[in-house]
């Protein structure tokens, strides 16, 4: 090992010993032992039935994407006979894209992770009764919203923003399910309550703590489409009230929104924090940023969501601009999550003997799907934060609104930040849960670098046409005018065009390893093989409240910081739509699809 | 930190909470910065924001809003170009599936254009290839902005909000001419 040039040590005169690396390191956490192995078996199944449920919309949704990859390049494949028997429209199909994969894929992922992580970090006994009856609901939400979408009775894309007219079975069954998460809100919260009252005094450990943070953030985030939903859009769709008002029914859904984009991308960033050091070999660099992480997410993810609606009327430009300012805000915690997260990908890597500015990241496990898969998203993430400012600045907006940059860019961020580090977490939770093994380390691995490349490229073609103006979500290749074939962008169509190749042998891939492993035989005790991969910290949070950092003191009272999100929203978000409730003009539905 | 730490070779705690609050300072100040740069751009008036509530002045719209089946009683029954008696232009523009009313909206080059638009149905995007414009159309509302046109030509107008199966066809234009003397 050498001396690391980017991160020298501090001058410790005293310090006479010979070195010894690791000896300012923290042992990883040993999660209580849970002795009733019914429960745990229970515990692990509804978590299991979770993924696979996730995964199985990822399945279908992914499917769909290359078709639409394919109009981007230029080339019209909805007039084929075969997928015209099985979708009615381009529209149909990216309905269904945008739904099972933004909408399913990740809430279900996510119900079953931060359900089962907390559960475990505390060792913390769960109604498992509850659990499954929650898993039961949403599934039952998302079979009753799936039919009008397969019936093409509910082509609204998954913004569904009225008066465009869906089936009221949508708009029920999209209710049930995302209603259901917040019973796991309520679960998970509960589980850290009673761990608190058994515990007094105690540190809430790091993994529970992000787990209960991020729930908390979407309990406030979900309200918006919420009410939407159950108060607006349902009497609407049922025909009980005459008409709704589009803008109000916008900003409930932008409510929601934005904010469930952080709902998507904290669990991954859990894995970064938590596991990825473990994967990587290095240890987490401090558990205290963690937490201020986390809860300036939890106060800053929502009141920003008018972002979103530069290009609308009737909402004053202070307001817009206020939710601007709150947004480059929320920039901070990730960009704290890069320093740290590199840190520690710095450390293993030295560690190893990875020496340089830039050398050591050649030491890294670049071979290892778990490890490529949550390494590969970060690098994503980077390029999409970087597009995410622009978006939200009301002075950039205008340019890219509506335009194919703006699927460009969330394919870098939930398409593949989310995404990969998904991917990447079912080939050691699923393994841990089942006791089955992974397959093929190699094609995991092929999958895992497929998906990286494949998006890459996509993002790079969107982003391009976006910037000639191609709107989004449209069937460019069919348009009758010589708008988009004036353009110059053959370069940008063919890369996007090549990236939905590329993006399908990755799925293929991808679903060949998760599928094998599924449908194989239990070989081993999950608990032994497969770890939660706990890290080494350098900086601890400590056990005890009592000594510990203010910072550690302070992101402890949850509950109160929750109180304090809610209230900010209200803030951000009460004058607003007290306004434009007081200005309500309810117009009649269409179904123009 | 309990104990003192050898000059070891890994990273340690006192080097990364230096590095950890430089760089959070540097991404608080980042932050900051674009928000005064923005800010700026209000101002320079790079930026065409729509008005708060649009066309308040106009007959039969109240609050930004209008009767989306009563065109008649507003100016968007009669959807283009007029020139007020102060001499100031103002555009109406009717978004509805799948086209735009005028399909050809003819502005005069170098002069400011306050263009209102509003949707017969369902949401509709407004927006001008090759510039900053791009503003939703909604049933019962009015979007209003003030734009000035510098170059004579043809410029194609774009829905970019999804309205239905002939959305991909929702292309017209609008035409910016030289004004005779």
């Amino acid at each position: 090992m050498t001396t690391s040039p980017g991160f020298s040590p501090a001058p410790q005169p005293k310090s006479a010993q010979a070195p010894q690396p690791a000896s300012s390191s923290h042992s990883a956490r040993q999660a209580p032992v849970i002795a009733d192995a019914a429960y745990l078996a229970s515990l692990k199944k509804v978590t299991q039935y979770y993924l696979v449920t996730a995964f199985l919309a990822l399945l279908v949704g992914t499917l769909m994407g290359p078709l639409q990859a394919l109009n981007y390049g230029g080339i019209n494949v909805y007039d084929n006979p075969i997928l015209k028997a099985l979708l009615k429209s381009y529209y149909q199909g990216l309905s269904l894209h945008g739904v099972l994969n933004a909408l399913v894929f990740t809430q279900f992922f996510i119900s079953g992770f931060l359900l089962y992580l907390p559960a475990r970090d505390l060792g913390m006994k769960i109604n498992m009764k509850f659990a499954w009856f929650t898993y039961v609901l949403m599934t039952a939400g998302l079979l009753t919203a799936a039919v009008p979408l397969l019936t093409n009775d509910a082509t609204l894309l998954y913004t569904f923003y009225p008066p465009m007219e869906g089936s009221p079975v949508f708009y029920i069954g999209a209710a049930v399910m995302v209603g259901s998460s917040l019973l796991v809100v309520g679960q998970v919260v509960n589980m850290w309550m009673r761990w608190k009252r058994a515990n007094p005094g105690s540190v809430t450990p790091l993994v529970a703590f992000m787990s209960v943070a991020t729930w908390m953030m979407w309990a406030v985030a979900a309200l918006g489409i919420v009410t939407e939903v159950v108060f607006l859009l349902i009497p609407w769709s049922l025909g009980w009230v005459a008409g709704v008002d589009p803008l109000i029914s916008k900003t409930l859904f932008w409510w929601t929104g934005h904010a469930i984009v952080y709902f998507w991308v904290l669990p991954a960033y859990i894995a970064w924090y938590a596991f990825l050091p473990n994967h990587a070999g290095g240890r987490i660099v401090s558990e205290p940023l963690v937490r201020l992480t986390f809860v300036m997410f939890l106060l800053n993810s929502t009141p920003v969501g008018l972002h979103h609606q530069y290009a609308d009327p009737n909402i004053s430009v202070t307001w817009k601009t206020m939710h601007m300012f709150l947004t480059f805000l929320i920039a901070i915690p990730s960009l704290l999550t890069a320093f740290s997260v590199a840190a520690s990908l710095e450390d293993a890597a030295r560690a190893r003997g990875g020496r340089g500015l830039f050398g050591w990241m050649l030491k890294l496990p670049w071979g290892r799907p778990t490890f490529s898969a949550p390494v590969l998203a970060m690098v994503s993430f980077i390029l999409g934060g970087a597009g995410g400012i622009v978006n939200a600045s009301s002075t950039f907006a205008p340019v890219i609104h509506n335009t194919a940059w703006i699927p460009g860019h969330f394919h870098i961020t939930v398409g593949t930040a989310t995404t990969l580090t998904f991917m990447g977490i079912s080939l050691w939770l699923i393994p841990h849960l089942t006791g089955k093994r992974m397959p093929s380390v190699r094609l995991a691995s092929a999958a895992v670098w497929t998906w990286f490349v494949g998006m890459m490229v996509f993002a790079l073609g969107m982003h391009w046409q976006g910037l000639y103006g191609v709107p989004r979500r449209a069937l460019v290749s069919a348009t009758a005018q010589s708008v988009y074939r004036d353009m110059p962008i053959a370069i940008p169509q063919l890369l996007t065009a090549i990236s939905g190749v590329i993006l399908l042998v990755s799925a293929v891939l991808y679903f060949y390893v998760l599928f094998r492993m599924l449908l194989s035989k239990r070989v081993d005790d999950g608990e032994v093989s497969s770890p939660i991969p706990y890290s080494e910290v350098i900086s601890p949070a400590g056990t005890k409240l009592a000594g510990a950092s203010a910072l550690v003191r302070y992101t402890e009272p949850l509950l109160a910081l929750w109180g304090v999100a809610l209230l900010l929203v209200l803030l951000m978000y009460g004058p607003v739509l007290a306004r434009l409730f007081a200005n309500a003009e309810l117009v009649p539905g269409w179904r123009l699809y | 930190m309990s104990a003192p730490r050898p000059a070891g070779q890994r990273l340690d705690h006192h080097t990364l909470e230096k590095y950890e609050n430089i760089w959070f300072g540097i991404a608080t100040v980042m932050a900051l910065f674009l928000f005064v740069t923005v800010l700026a751009s209000f101002f320079s008036g790079t930026y065409p924001s729509l008005t708060g509530e649009g066309g308040h002045h106009i007959t039969g719209v109240k609050n930004g809003r209008l009767n989306p089946k009563n065109f008649a009683a507003t100016p968007f029954a009669t959807p283009g170009l007029r020139q007020n008696a102060d001499g100031t232009y103002e555009a109406f523009v009717v978004a509805k599936a799948f086209q735009f009313e005028p399909a050809v909206l003819k502005v005069p080059v170098g002069r400011p254009v306050t263009i209102h638009v509003t949707s017969a149905d369902v949401l509709h995007g407004y927006y001008i290839e090759g510039t900053n414009i791009n503003a939703t159309a909604i049933p019962g509302q009015v979007t209003s902005f003030t734009t000035t046109f510098r170059r004579p030509g043809t410029l194609n107008l774009i829905c970019n909000e999804y309205c239905g199966t002939g959305h991909h066809n929702m292309i017209n234009s609008v035409k910016v001419e030289v004004q005779e003397p």
